[in-house]
């Protein structure tokens, strides 16, 4: 019993399965996560350690290398990474792709607990994050208040922080800028030399009056009363009354040698939100967790969380990652329904019956949703390349169904009942239906073996590609036979209308029939002159491939432009606070396209979240611009950053600044830089080398935003102790900075308690008494005899340059110099750059690589070679055996090279640059191209064996097989023409593979149509006919028995 | 009693079965597949490639009378159209069990 006489026979049982496949397909649907790409970022692990008070060389020797040593037998270990800088060592480690990521973060754990001890011991514990340095955060909010400001830190954290953490995937919740309370009681140091006071005298005066204490218990009469004593401050004016001492009979306050000031900690980050005060909160997703889910959830969770905040309070997003994956993603939907509108039209313009085409149309729906299910099962998501794949499928999907039905038409036409025809038709073809599609499943199948970061963008494409295939050949043998046994009942001739389609488009067909069977007699006449031509032309487009440039993903425009500036090193935060000022006042005149804008200056504490993901520092400057929608604006985000650039470039205080338009290609995994590392000890010859190197790669034509990842060391004033003179009065080391920490960063003597939150009590100097050396060396210190002794008497103080931060891979010190290709590719600038390094001496110890995006896209154009090479094979073995011949899979893969010419004339005369999706396309090609060649050769084999001699059977077969070739084409090229010109979010990605998809088939069906009948006369002179008449030459039997 | 064998397409089984019921042939013998060409255009029917359609063939024992009505029958239905393709042939029966 065969499938397609089963369908026929029960059609309601194929209905219900078919139907069952659909039910099951849009639940899958309702169910399966968005996300852009499909999830390629490597599991990772972040381990943070705080060692407050180091530099970054006290934190590289004694924090970061114990940590990197131990975590680096951990399993499933790919990479290992560090930044030291001042206070922080920040490890990242990136895991191999199966590698479960709570089993290695418990390993991680196992490793700190047993590298703590060998830690210094002031390291606070190690904390670790489920994501990676490089993630960009998937929210950030801006925060204005008016009244509430100074208790916004409070505020947050309790009633949105708190209660957004506990959403399932989210890394962390941060705030940026937030401003603390803090009371400064700032002192005067004449005063307190005049009194015979000092910081900690009055530090611990007014620890000892905030104290609240149990004093025991009173029993009177019958009670038995608890006594307290309550001295705690209600507030901080009571600081300004509080007696510090006796001088000379009479009661000092404080107020006589201090100024006691309740205000917000000191600035070392500003924060600015459309000119307003603010702060930022920012939100980090797991790894691996799906961003446009975590964004959905925090959203309802914010918007829910907001109407418990007091209401001058007001919660903006200024960026969501998760807006410009859902737009793309439902740009692309759209793009995928024009595409299906063009393929029903294709078919109804060449079926020509409204019945037909609805039998083949329901093919595209079946085959579709199947690749629902399979996501769903294996946890996928719906995303650009699953959709690219499905608008592939969508023109292939047709193809068995038209076969299938046009066989059965035609019996249907020959009178034969509608069920009978169905069955027997089907029987006839449907062997050849499964061959062609054992072929396309040869060319994508292999994309399912690729490995790597290309493995991941590959193996969703093509399973997807081959599930939709194999099962519209299913649906092809099945429900196709069983629509038509029940739709296509026998047609009298009925008159046709003036519109019909037999009176408009049938001559129509006949005509170009006929003209193309003309131009074929003629090729055939020429078949040397047509040969020669065809390879001048391919030739001529080989030497065009110099033109095309090759980048690795195509940068989006997503609506949003991150700029980050650097001052001179060591500029004070609010003269980088002005200078952020002036970029603002630019940005708001120059474009008009801006909806967002939170810029922000100088570093957050030490430690903070938020320098592990940008560089922060007094000098540098964060701007974080969202704009309007791509439909919305006349000027790309290229141009604006452009114009930004050129703005730039005239404020003299800058001495290095990026703009950057999106965050990177995948999830920030990787960007579209030229990343050159180089390894090596000294900073200053590494340092050295990469001065050089960026002055030389600037003028690259085409380079842009030429960085050093290693910030200018930065000037650090050093106190250094004259030990013989220390000991002499009676001081040592310690005693000397801890006196010169508290006078200068403060002593923190007590808190403030008020309506249960507690804030610092900081006793320090006044800022004018400590703002040069000439203060610091005057600070007098106190001995143990009570002597007073300034710090000039033991030492000096110098000025000397450290490097603000220390950047290590694979366990030695690096950096790196990148550089931003703009208006070249990024190929053609890793070339340059090769070249130049060529050329530089390397002393001992040092080496360079280069990396980046260029190193994923060399690795991802040999994958693609290879898979290329072993498509080819695959799709050579098919056929061979489908013909049971050597030379015929040779013919048909005559075409292929010029499915390639039709691409690089694509991508020059578009001027696109040929990306790894461009190149996908290109492979893919090889299926569509092939199918149509195999639909040639065999009907031409077929009308020879039939008994047609060799140049009649090649013209009548063209003549004949026309139609079904230029549908097949047609269909996949009307499928691809929506991806190939759509705009808006997001189709810089696509349009690449669109457009060589769309060029390729052009080009290859022009030429599957005149080439491949040439080429076959050409090698296939010896058809079955002279094999059979060969073998009959042996059978004398007949003539030896006269001879008898 | 003459033997009538019909060569048919075999998309035409519905139509041929309907012609013995309506004509009362209660007994026929059917090859479901079999394989020829026609002696003068008859297009062959291998079930190869090449040539993928096939034939059955029927075989019915019948009074001399039902011979022509049958025959008729066979003439209206290749007159439907031509490409199809059915024949029948008679022969006379010895004898029969």
């Amino acid at each position: 019993m065969s499938i397609y006489k089963s369908a026929v026979d029960r059609p309601i049982t194929t209905a219900m399965i078919f139907t069952a496949v659909i039910v099951l397909g849009i639940y899958s649907l309702v169910y399966i996560p968005i996300d852009l790409f499909p999830e390629m970022e490597p599991p990772a692990i972040t381990v943070m350690t705080v060692y407050s008070g180091a530099n970054a060389r006290d934190i590289e020797s004694n924090v970061t290398r114990p940590i990197e040593d131990a975590l680096n037998s951990v399993e499933g270990l790919k990479e290992i990474r560090s930044v030291s800088s001042d206070n922080v060592s920040v490890v990242s480690l990136e895991f191999s792709w199966d590698t479960n990521l709570d089993e290695a973060s418990n390993d991680i754990r196992d490793v700190i607990d047993l590298v703590q001890d060998a830690l210094p011991e002031d390291v606070e514990r190690p904390t670790i994050f489920k994501f990676s340095m490089s993630m960009i955060p998937i929210v950030f909010y801006a925060v204005t208040a008016e009244a509430s400001y100074p208790g916004l830190e409070k505020i947050l954290d309790e009633r949105i922080i708190n209660p957004l953490n506990r959403i399932d995937g989210i890394g962390s919740v941060s705030l940026i800028g937030a401003p603390k309370r803090t009371i400064y009681v700032e002192a005067d140091p004449l005063k307190l030399a005049a009194h015979n006071l000092t910081i900690e005298q009055i530090g611990s005066a007014i620890q000892a009056e905030n104290r609240n204490l149990p004093s025991g218990n009173v029993k009177m009469g019958m009670i038995d009363y608890q006594l307290r004593v309550e001295g705690e401050f209600a507030g901080s004016a009571e600081l300004n009354d509080l007696v510090v001492s006796h001088f000379q009979g009479k009661s000092v306050f404080l107020r006589d040698v201090a100024t006691v000031r309740d205000t917000l900690k000191d600035l070392s980050l500003v924060e600015r939100i459309d000119g307003g005060k603010g702060l930022r909160m920012f939100v980090m997703k797991q790894s691996g967790a799906n961003t446009v889910k975590i964004a959905r959830e925090v959203k309802q969770a914010v918007n829910e969380l907001k109407k418990d905040l007091p209401p001058d309070i007001s919660i903006n997003e200024i960026i969501d990652t998760s807006v410009f994956i859902n737009q793309s993603i439902s740009n692309l939907s759209e793009t995928m329904l024009w595409a299906i509108l063009f393929v029903v039209i294709v078919v109804r313009f060449f079926i020509g019956r409204w019945r037909a085409t609805f039998i083949v149309m329901m093919t595209i729906p079946i085959s579709l949703i199947v690749s629902f299910i399979y996501l769903f099962i294996t946890g996928g998501t719906i995303n650009v390349i699953s959709l690219s794949a499905l608008a592939i499928a969508l023109g292939m999907v047709v193809d068995d169904a038209i076969v299938i039905l046009e066989n059965i038409s035609r019996h249907v036409e020959r009178g034969t009942t509608a069920r009978e025809a169905a069955i027997y038709a089907t029987n006839e073809v449907w062997l050849a239906v499964i061959v062609t599609t054992l072929v396309v499943v040869a060319v994508f199948f292999p994309l399912t073996l690729v490995g790597g970061m290309t493995g991941v963008l590959f193996n969703q494409l093509g399973w997807i590609v081959s599930i939709t295939v194999v099962t519209s050949t299913v649906v092809a043998i099945s429900l196709t036979p069983m629509l038509s046994s029940k739709l296509l009942g026998f047609r009298r001739k009925r008159k046709s209308g003036r519109f019909s389609h037999d009176v408009l488009i049938e001559p129509l067909h006949e005509r170009m029939s006929a003209f193309y069977e003309r131009i074929i007699r003629t090729a055939l006449r020429n078949k040397k002159k047509v040969l020669v031509l065809s390879l001048l032309v391919f030739a001529g487009s080989l030497s065009l491939l110099s033109m095309v440039s090759v980048e690795f993903i195509p940068e989006a425009d997503e609506s949003r432009i991150l700029i980050n500036a650097e001052c001179t090193t060591g500029m004070r935060v609010e003269e980088t606070s002005s200078i952020a000022k002036r970029i603002e006042r630019i940005i708001r005149s120059r474009c008009p396209e801006v909806q967002v804008m939170a810029i922000s200056s100088g570093a957050d504490d030490a430690g903070s979240m938020f320098s592990m993901f940008m560089r922060t520092g007094t000098n540098i400057i964060n701007a974080m611009i969202r704009l309007v929608p791509v439909s919305e604006r006349e000027r790309s985000v290229w141009e604006i950053m452009e114009d930004l650039r050129a703005q730039l470039d005239s404020i003299p205080e800058l001495i290095e600044y990026s703009v950057s338009g999106s965050s990177g290609g995948f999830g920030g995994q990787s960007t579209n830089t030229v990343d050159v590392e180089i390894y090596g000890f000294d900073f200053d010859i590494t340092t050295g080398i990469a001065e050089r190197l960026r002055e030389k790669i600037a003028r690259i034509p085409g380079a842009q935003d030429v960085l050093i990842s290693r910030k200018d060391d930065r000037p650090e004033l050093q106190v250094v102790l004259d030990r013989k003179k220390l000991a002499e009065n009676g001081l040592n080391t310690a005693m000397v900075s801890s006196a010169l920490r508290n006078r200068i960063a403060g002593l923190t003597a007590t808190m403030l308690r008020e309506e249960g939150d507690e804030y610092d009590i900081v006793v320090r100097y006044a800022e004018r008494y400590r703002s040069s050396i000439s203060d610091v060396e005057s600070i007098p210190l106190v001995n143990h005899l009570g002597k007073t002794i300034y710090l000039r008497e033991v030492g000096t103080v110098s000025e000397y340059w450290n490097p603000p931060n220390i950047e290590r891979k694979r366990r030695e010190r690096m950096l790196t110099v990148s550089a931003t290709p703009a208006g070249i590719s990024l190929g053609d600038l890793a070339g340059e750059i090769s070249k130049l390094i060529d050329v530089t001496d390397l002393p001992d110890g040092v080496m360079i690589d280069v990396g980046g995006a260029f190193e994923d896209m060399q690795e991802s154009f040999v994958d693609l070679g290879l898979l290329l090479l072993l498509s080819l094979i695959l799709v050579y073995l098919v056929m061979a055996s489908q013909f049971e011949s050597f030379a015929m899979p040779f013919v048909i893969m005559f075409s292929i090279p010029f499915a390639f010419t039709g691409v690089i004339l694509a991508m020059v005369l578009t001027g696109t640059t040929l990306s790894v999706i461009a190149g996908l396309g290109a492979v893919l090609l090889i299926g569509i191209v092939v199918k149509n060649g195999i639909v040639m050769i065999d009907y031409i084999n077929l009308m020879r064996d039939r008994g047609l001699e060799l140049n009649e059977a090649i013209a009548v077969s063209c003549r004949s097989r026309l139609r079904p070739v230029l549908m097949t084409a047609l269909t996949t090229i009307l499928a691809m023409l929506p991806l190939a010109l759509s705009t808006g979010e997001g189709a810089e990605t696509w349009r690449p593979m669109g457009l060589a998809l769309v060029g390729g088939l052009l080009f290859s069906t022009a030429v599957t149509l005149i080439l491949i009948p040439v080429v076959y006369a050409l090698f296939c002179r010896l058809g079955e006919r002279d094999k059979v008449a060969r073998v009959r030459q042996k059978f004398t039997f007949l003539d030896e028995s006269t001879k008898v | 009693m003459k033997a009538v064998m019909i060569i048919f397409n075999q998309t035409l089984r519905d139509r041929i079965e309907f012609i013995f019921d309506r004509l009362e042939i209660r007994g026929f013998t059917l090859w479901k597949e079999v394989q020829g060409r026609g002696s003068e255009t008859g297009e062959p029917r291998m079930g190869t490639h090449t040539w993928p359609e096939q034939n059955s063939a029927a075989l019915v024992v019948i009074a001399d009378d039902m011979v022509d009505p049958l025959l008729d029958s066979v003439r209206k239905l290749d007159a439907l159209n031509k490409e199809i393709g059915v024949r029948a042939f008679v022969w006379k029966i010895e004898q029969g069990y």
